[in-house]
């Protein structure tokens, strides 16, 4: 069907939302105009494009792009797509080149994108396309920004701008930042891409649902501790693995206390400063490292904010104290790939970086133990919303009228509390019915 | 380790035939979902590993789709049985079928070897079938009553592409 402004509008009220959001076509196909197609989205990493020359093919929604680092030093955001007749011009995933060709005329671009050859470019005289024509050029994306090296594009022109749009994710940003001891990250250790088929929302939500892991995760979080029982392992010495599937089973009052925090244009995070990764053994020479680069005292507030999950609306999560983000790519109503990367906080211990590895091995690969059965809860959420009962709603009427809004201006409540579904829906709301970008 | 070619003499290499028998007894104690029986063919802390790279030089400062050794291959292997682990409920099926299976490597000093195969595994759950191949190499024990995994690494031919759910060793 074609929806009007106001039949989008109906699809979320205050206490629920309809099922056709995770369903209908051609709701998916508005999200990538009006969603996709206008807020910041995350890209990259700056230190996947480190040196001019350097490329990093992916996508912003379903539009195909690149990330290259220029000649002059600055990274661009380029449409994947020959000025000619549309090839794809890059290939493959990543790579270096210091032109792009395409294979199928052989028309070259420079890495910002500038035609400059064109074989038997005579045929094009008195011709609009040509060299220095900027018709002729690869078409880049309307911004581009990014904040502590994650490179963040818009294909809208307009809107606010990257900083003030991130908000009090920022801080998220900035702690997984500061954990290098050098304020650097860099990304390394390869990356899963994990075919969900269920909708993009459900996984997004998914981050900040506190009501799951202890039902969903009891299988392998309880499992986990009793097997290292039985094993008789050393009590004292507690492998990471152990440390960190266990916290997933942990009961309802732990994660009601982690609490939600929610912020303008659909972004939150789970806990604060407790969360499923505050309770890990040091890192030997870790903290020694920080105080080094930091002192006593930032160091300790470095350390002190355990941020579980942040949502950063919509295209990524991202966890501060594993250093690793999942960015989400919405191939169709009903599939999604999330892929999941690692970063390297540059000049600390070699076992950190090792353990967000290990981290993803559990959690983020195909084959992990946590993440098949939050897919089977996401499979079964798309199966039975395609069931046309009578009843059309998706509850989220948990600790509605709950709310706090605390002296930063920040919304808040408890951690099991369904606000951020609503506030995620309320910004879902804002950017599809509004027709031309703001 | 020497090379094979150069070891012709020693009487104790293993002979192909015996070390085909095994990978099949392996396999099909995966087909027949016998975990625990499976994971007793390796030694203490051996290792299971299927990078997410091709020729992925380590398990350590990579992501693995899989990289476990006792505790997480106990973990897994109770996991199959719980009565609320939802991704295996119907519990998955599987057919391991493999080929070409070669003696690369014999170290007649402690008894160990290298041994390289093909393999094709079918997945089945719930009205999804997936098909996966690729490369196994064996590092084998050989001890009086038989050989014992050391180290097994399976090499997807796919393993850097987008996948769904892996719910069975491969």
């Amino acid at each position: 069907m074609h929806y009007t402004n106001e039949q989008i509008a109906a699809l979320v009220k205050e206490d629920k939302v309809h099922r056709d959001v995770y369903t209908d076509p051609e709701i998916f196909k508005i999200e990538m105009d009006r969603i996709w197609g206008r807020s910041w989205i995350y890209v990259g990493h700056e230190s996947q494009v480190k040196n001019p020359g350097d490329y990093f093919a992916t996508s912003i929604g379903t539009q195909n792009v690149i990330m290259t680092r220029h000649t002059d030093g600055l990274v661009h955001v380029l449409f994947n797509r020959c000025s000619h007749k549309g090839a794809q011009l890059i290939g493959d995933a990543c790579g270096h080149a210091k032109q792009m060709r395409c294979p199928y005329h052989g028309y070259i671009f420079d890495t910002a994108g500038t035609l400059i050859h064109i074989p038997q470019e005579e045929g094009y005289a008195g011709s609009p396309y040509g060299k220095g024509k900027d018709e002729s050029n690869i078409k880049r994306v309307a911004r581009v920004d990014s904040y502590r090296g994650l490179v963040f594009a818009s294909l809208s022109a307009s809107g606010p701008d990257l900083r003030t749009w991130l908000g009090g994710a920022a801080l998220s940003i900035d702690n997984m930042a500061d954990r290098s001891p050098q304020g650097e990250l860099e990304i390394a250790g390869g990356c899963f891409r994990y075919v969900h088929d269920s909708n993009w929302k459900m996984f997004v939500e998914n981050l900040n649902d506190a009501m799951h892991p202890m039902v969903v995760h009891q299988s392998s979080a309880g499992t986990a501790k009793r097997v290292f029982d039985d094993l008789g392992m050393e009590q004292d010495k507690v492998p990471f693995e152990l440390e960190m599937l266990s916290p997933f089973a942990s009961d309802y009052e732990f994660f009601e206390k982690m609490g939600l925090t929610a912020w303008d244009n659909g972004h939150s995070v789970t806990g604060g400063k407790v969360s499923i990764h505050s309770a890990y053994s040091p890192i030997p020479g870790y903290a020694e490292a920080l105080i080094d680069a930091y002192g006593e005292e930032k160091t300790k507030d470095i350390l002190s904010i355990n941020r579980h999950n942040t949502v950063v609306y919509p295209s990524f999560t991202l966890k501060g104290v594993i250093t690793s983000i999942r960015v989400v790519k919405p191939i169709a109503v009903n599939k999604t790939v999330i892929e999941s990367w690692v970063f390297r906080q540059v000049g600390a211990p070699e076992e950190l970086f090792q353990r967000s590895i290990t981290y993803c091995n559990l959690v983020n690969s195909h084959a992990n133990l946590v993440g098949p059965d939050d897919q089977e809860a996401y499979h079964r959420m798309q199966y039975g919303l395609e069931t046309k009962d009578d009843n059309e709603w998706v509850s989220q009427h948990r600790y509605l009228g709950a709310d706090e809004i605390n002296e930063d201006g920040e919304k808040t409540s408890t951690g099991t509390s369904d606000m951020v579904f609503r506030h995620q829906f309320e910004t879902w709301k804002a950017y599809m019915t509004k027709e031309e970008a703001a | 380790m020497s090379a094979v070619a150069e070891n012709t003499a020693a009487m104790q290499q293993p002979d192909v035939k015996d070390l085909e028998q095994f990978l099949f007894h392996e396999a099909r104690l995966l087909d027949e979902a016998r975990w625990q029986d499976w994971n007793d063919l390796f030694v203490e802390n051996g290792e299971y590993w299927v990078p997410a790279s091709h020729k992925q030089p380590d398990p350590k400062n990579h992501v693995s789709l899989i990289y476990e050794t006792d505790l997480l291959r106990a973990v897994r292997i109770k996991r199959f049985k719980h009565p609320n682990a939802f991704s295996l409920k119907p519990a998955p099926r599987s057919s391991h079928m493999l080929s070409n299976v070669m003696l690369d490597e014999y170290d007649a000093e402690k008894n160990e070897c290298v041994v390289s195969s093909r393999f094709l595994m079918l997945q089945y759950r719930r009205e999804e079938q997936d098909v996966f191949g690729g490369g196994y190499t064996h590092h084998l024990k050989i001890e009086d009553e038989g050989f014992k995994i050391i180290k097994k690494r399976v090499d997807l031919i796919n393993c850097d592409a987008p996948l769904g759910n892996i719910l069975v060793y491969f």
